[in-house]
């Protein structure tokens, strides 16, 4: 496609994500670390340091991110809650515990999110317009019950470096994003390279990852994220971080994140948005999907497949 | 120590124009299929879907302008299920000089299939391709790596000239089929050209197993680069097994450019596609030091 213009005459876009699961997300994940203490404060470690350093960071740049928090986060940690709120970030939703959704039944799925809903809107006293589900899945149904719910824009899904609407899954045909009163949900997708878990998460034992790779070079990491971002800049896409604060935040690899920022306010023409403000904009401005979008090959032979 | 430049032990195969190496750059544009597809699992799987969909859906186009930018042909095994399903994507490679090739309908493991359920999938590719692109490949490179006895001539018999799926030499060789003739053109291909070794990632299936951390990109194009210096040097056809999806993102096209760049400068490569290189093999080194496998 033709290069986009995005908001401001801007050459790309840039969502920067934060997952602040404190230890749901590896009990999901993991849950053999259930009840070792010593392993589940390397996750802990987040609220108890990392938050800060990335707000910190994000201060410094004047960088704006979106982060998502499994209700029960927000009911443990809601004075972390309120300061990241009060520095005009994003908050989404997760859950309630960062729930596998492969293991969920549609039912369950919707019960998670509900629970997370309540818990922030029992925190900030409004609903979130941002979801991601942790393992990256949902149910057929999901993506019309999340528009019912109020929430706009999703980051769970891949397959695009620009983002995209998800189809209603009652009517999965192209062109009929439109359709119904509810806004559609736009997906800003994932890019594992965009993520610091698969660098940088580490554990003993229970060994994560699985097989117990090193720690990487990090001048190496960040040297790949500034060749991902230049790319992203030069073909003018919508670069989306998925950051941790128990990783990213510790005491040296903040300077990772801070070179990279500095990197990225070097250029002119960069947009720093939340993932609310790209959904509204792709909503405005994008009619819908390209025909043949992974999203509609996807309906098309899922509703084969079921 | 003082670096002696040394004559490669080998006599070097002969390359057209008297090009001193020959490069066949080769893509899998697998997109989502493989095993999750062949299982159904990947239809409880969006995001993993939507991950294999990337190459043809947003990599193909720019390495498609990237590689004609640089006037350097390539070959693409493209599993039938994706022409079906991005018809345009795939006739854009044909329109760009380039070569389609076999590589399955859904990248089927052809050694875990008995000749019927061979035979059968590349019918159905056939077709697949004569519908949507008004061709026929002669090219095959074997999903997942394997094939099993019957699958030369379950090949020969569909037409197929050339096959690029070992790993065992680093020039062409010949295979034969038991009662059939003509030989195939094997053009091999090495691990340390797959972009999966060291950048491909992802949960959920699992990759690697290990999870193993994405490689130095630096560090990665160095290994490319060095392959190919080694290559150019003993005068050898090097192919490689890069994925659109893993090695078309974006931040990795670059890679590309600068390993494409480098070796245009030496100035003799002969770039070509597999299938002209397969031709040329039949032509011209098929007696004296090329050596000949039975299969």
């Amino acid at each position: 496609m033709n290069a986009l213009h995005w908001p401001h005459n801007a050459r790309c876009a840039v969502v920067v994500t934060v997952d602040f699961n404190d230890e749901h997300g590896i009990l999901t994940q993991e849950p053999r670390i259930a009840g070792r203490e010593k392993s589940l404060s390397v996750w802990r470690y987040g609220a108890k340091r990392g938050v800060d350093r990335v707000l910190d960071a994000f201060d410094e740049f004047d960088v704006r991110s979106s982060w998502f928090l499994p209700g029960r986060v927000a009911q443990t940690h809601t004075d972390l809650l309120h300061r990241i709120d009060a520095q005009q970030h994003e908050i989404g939703t997760s859950g309630y515990r960062c729930e596998n959704f492969d293991a969920h039944t549609f039912d369950e799925q919707r019960q998670a999110f509900l629970a997370g809903q309540q818990a922030l809107v029992d925190t900030l006293g409004r609903r979130v317009q941002g979801f991601r589900s942790f393992y990256g899945n949902w149910a057929p149904g999901f993506a019309d019950f999340l528009r019912s719910e109020g929430v706009t824009w999703s980051s769970s899904w891949r397959g695009d470096d620009l983002p995209y609407f998800h189809l209603p899954d009652a009517n999965a045909n192209a062109g009929k994003v439109m359709a119904g009163d509810t806004p559609p949900l736009v997906e800003p997708p994932l890019h594992y390279e965009l993520e610091d878990e698969p660098y940088f998460v580490y554990n003993l034992s229970p060994a994560v990852p699985v097989g117990q790779p090193r720690i990487p070079s990090y001048r190496e990491v960040l040297a790949n994220w500034k060749q991902d971002f230049a790319a992203f800049r030069r073909f003018g896409l919508c670069f989306v971080l998925r950051l941790h604060p128990e990783l990213i935040g510790t005491a040296g690899r903040i300077d990772v994140l801070r070179e990279l920022l500095a990197e990225m306010r070097s250029h002119d023409g960069v947009w720093f948005a939340t993932g609310a403000e790209v959904a509204a904009w792709w909503r405005q401005n994008v009619d819908g999907n390209e025909p043949g979008h992974p999203v509609e090959v996807f309906a098309r032979h899922r509703e084969a497949a079921r | 120590m003082e670096y002696v430049e040394r004559q490669p032990i080998q006599t070097a195969p002969r390359w057209p124009e008297g090009h001193r190496s020959c490069v066949a750059l080769a893509f899998d544009l697998d997109g989502p299929t493989g095993d999750a597809m062949l299982n159904g699992s990947i239809w409880t799987n969006p995001s993993y879907f939507t991950l294999g969909s990337y190459g043809p859906w947003r990599a193909l186009g720019r390495l498609l302008d990237m590689l004609n930018e640089r006037r350097v042909p390539a070959t693409f095994f493209v599993p039938a299920w994706v022409v079906e399903n991005w018809p345009d994507q795939c006739a854009a490679i044909i329109a760009g000089g380039h070569e389609i090739a076999y590589h399955g309908y859904r990248h089927e493991a052809f050694w875990t299939l008995d000749r019927d359920g061979q035979r059968a999938v590349m019918e159905r590719s056939a077709e697949v391709f004569a519908k949507y692109l008004g061709m026929q490949p002669v090219g095959f490179r074997t999903p997942s790596g394997d094939w099993g006895p019957d699958t030369i001539r379950v090949l020969m018999e569909a037409g197929v000239r050339y096959s690029s799926s070992m790993r065992g030499d680093d020039r062409p060789y010949l295979l034969h089929a038991e009662g059939i003739a003509e030989p195939m053109v094997e053009i091999p291909g090495r691990w340390e050209l797959d972009d999966y070794a060291s950048l491909a990632y992802h949960r959920n299936p699992d990759f690697p197993a290990s999870l193993d951390r994405i490689a130095s990109y630096d560090a990665t194009l160095e290994n490319w680069r060095r392959e190919f210096d080694g290559s150019h040097r003993d005068g050898l056809c090097l192919t490689t097994l890069f994925h659109p999806k893993v090695s078309g993102k974006p931040g990795r096209i670059a890679l590309l450019e600068r390993l494409i760049d480098h070796m245009h400068a030496q100035g003799d490569v002969w770039f070509a596609t597999c299938r002209d290189v397969a031709q040329w093999w039949l032509d011209n080194n098929t007696s004296g030091h090329a050596q000949e496998f039975s299969a």
